[in-house]
């Protein structure tokens, strides 16, 4: 099992990095305020230098903690907000490649094996998974190319690519 | 090749949902660390014992302020502690419901409102042994003891929690509390 510990993403490395700041910076400021107590224990009075330095120490500390907080909470909300976004995107793109298979009555094998190609398998693969015969998967590839009217394995994909690529284009005239 | 299939049936498949943000997670294996320190290794009337001891208190205080203002999952109100919701998860588990929580589940929520509440009592009270008000009074040791049994039990309870949630809703909570994500199986409910 891969755990994951040291995330691969550079924004979640970088939530990581400052969750383990806050610890430590916490921690910190925690032996300030403690030492302060001790002193004033000891002392009684907050007045002398020494004392103050390590007040405004603690005070800046825990300011430190604060503003680090905040920034670990907003990038773990860009990070969210990503994720969602790429769901969208990534449901937007299953819906429309529904809709061409839909457009070219493709039959379900057929779908299934589109489906395939899109992701980039060779039709000995797609046999290996689907446990047919390499040649019937290139019959089915060939009813593909030809209800899509695209001439091999290259152009069909590129039926997407552009799709995606007018998709955006639309998106940046929108904004 | 079978993950292939599997990411080829799409957006049905079991999907992956980032739950607990790193400071949650970093917080929760040092809190444990500084329990399992000070209650098993360290001698317990020395200075390492009471800074431990102040560090987990601090750990939970900076887990408290992350409650207030901290993502989503984190915060107090993805799970306020409720008894009625408690119970009606309990039914809901008897009925065979297995829907999953992204947050605690309110049975755990109690739980941990519980741990945190403990490890406040018990620091507060090693902190008054230092005092001079209360250094050698017979009950603050007591309790400082009681506590910590205490905090002993829920633990327990806590981990053997943790086991049968992730038996009975087949997310892998332990993974989620290490790299942050629950991964939902197929076409379960979410709450
Ligand atoms: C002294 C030891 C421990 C203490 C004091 C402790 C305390 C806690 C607390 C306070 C939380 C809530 C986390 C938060 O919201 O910040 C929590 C959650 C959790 N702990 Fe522990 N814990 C301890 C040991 C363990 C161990 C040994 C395991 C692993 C088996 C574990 C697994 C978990 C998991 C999986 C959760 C998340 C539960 C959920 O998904 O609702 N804990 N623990
Ligand atoms: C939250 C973390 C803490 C845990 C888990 C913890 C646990 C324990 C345990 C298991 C004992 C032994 C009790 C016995 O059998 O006599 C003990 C004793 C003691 N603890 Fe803590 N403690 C914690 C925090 C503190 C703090 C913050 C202080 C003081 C600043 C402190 C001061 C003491 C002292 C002075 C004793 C000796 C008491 C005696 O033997 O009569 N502890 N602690």
């Amino acid at each position: 099992m891969k755990l994951g510990l040291w995330p691969a993403k550079t924004k979640e490395r970088r939530a990581t990095v400052l969750a383990g700041l806050i610890l430590l910076q916490g921690v910190s400021a925690l032996f300030f305020i403690g030492d302060v107590i001790l002193d004033f224990r000891e002392d009684g009075h907050l007045d002398n230098p020494h004392l103050l330095l390590e007040s405004i120490a603690a005070v800046a500390l825990v300011s430190g903690v604060i503003f680090l907080m905040i920034e670990l909470r907003g990038l773990m909300s860009r990070m969210s907000d990503m994720q969602t976004g790429l769901d969208i995107a990534h449901g937007h793109m299953a819906a429309i490649v529904g809709e061409f298979f839909d457009e070219w009555n493709l039959t379900q094998a057929e779908r299934d094996v589109a489906l395939m190609i899109l992701k980039g398998l060779d039709n000995d693969a797609i046999a290996r998974v689907r446990n047919t015969a390499s040649g019937t998967v290139r019959a089915q590839a060939t009813s593909i190319y030809a209800k899509s009217n695209s001439d091999g394995r290259a152009q069909f994909i590129s039926l997407f690519v552009e799709e995606l690529i007018a998709g955006n284009e639309r998106l940046a005239q929108g904004a | 090749m079978i993950t292939v299939e599997q990411t080829a049936s799409g957006r049905a498949s079991a999907r992956e949902v980032v739950v607990w943000d790193p400071l949650v997670r970093l917080i929760h294996w040092s809190l444990a660390l500084t329990i399992l320190l000070n209650g098993a290794f360290v001698e317990e009337e020395s200075k390492a014992h009471e800074w431990i001891g102040y560090v987990a208190l601090g750990l939970v205080g900076l887990r408290l302020v992350w409650a207030l203002f901290g993502p989503a999952y984190a915060r107090f109100s993805a799970f306020p502690p409720s008894p009625a919701r408690a119970v009606r998860h309990l039914r809901a588990i008897v009925r065979g419901n297995r829907s999953v929580h992204l947050s605690h589940n309110p049975l755990g929520t109690l739980m941990v409102y519980n741990i945190w509440a403990s490890v406040i009592a018990i620091g507060v009270t090693g902190y008054m042994m230092t005092t001079i008000t209360f250094f050698g009074v017979e009950w603050v040791e007591e309790a400082h003891e009681v506590l910590f049994g205490w905090l002993l039990f829920s633990v327990s309870l806590h981990v053997a929690g943790v086991a049968f949630d992730t038996w009975w809703s087949g997310v892998n909570l332990v993974r989620a509390m290490i790299n942050g994500r629950k991964t939902i199986p197929e076409g379960r409910k979410v709450q």
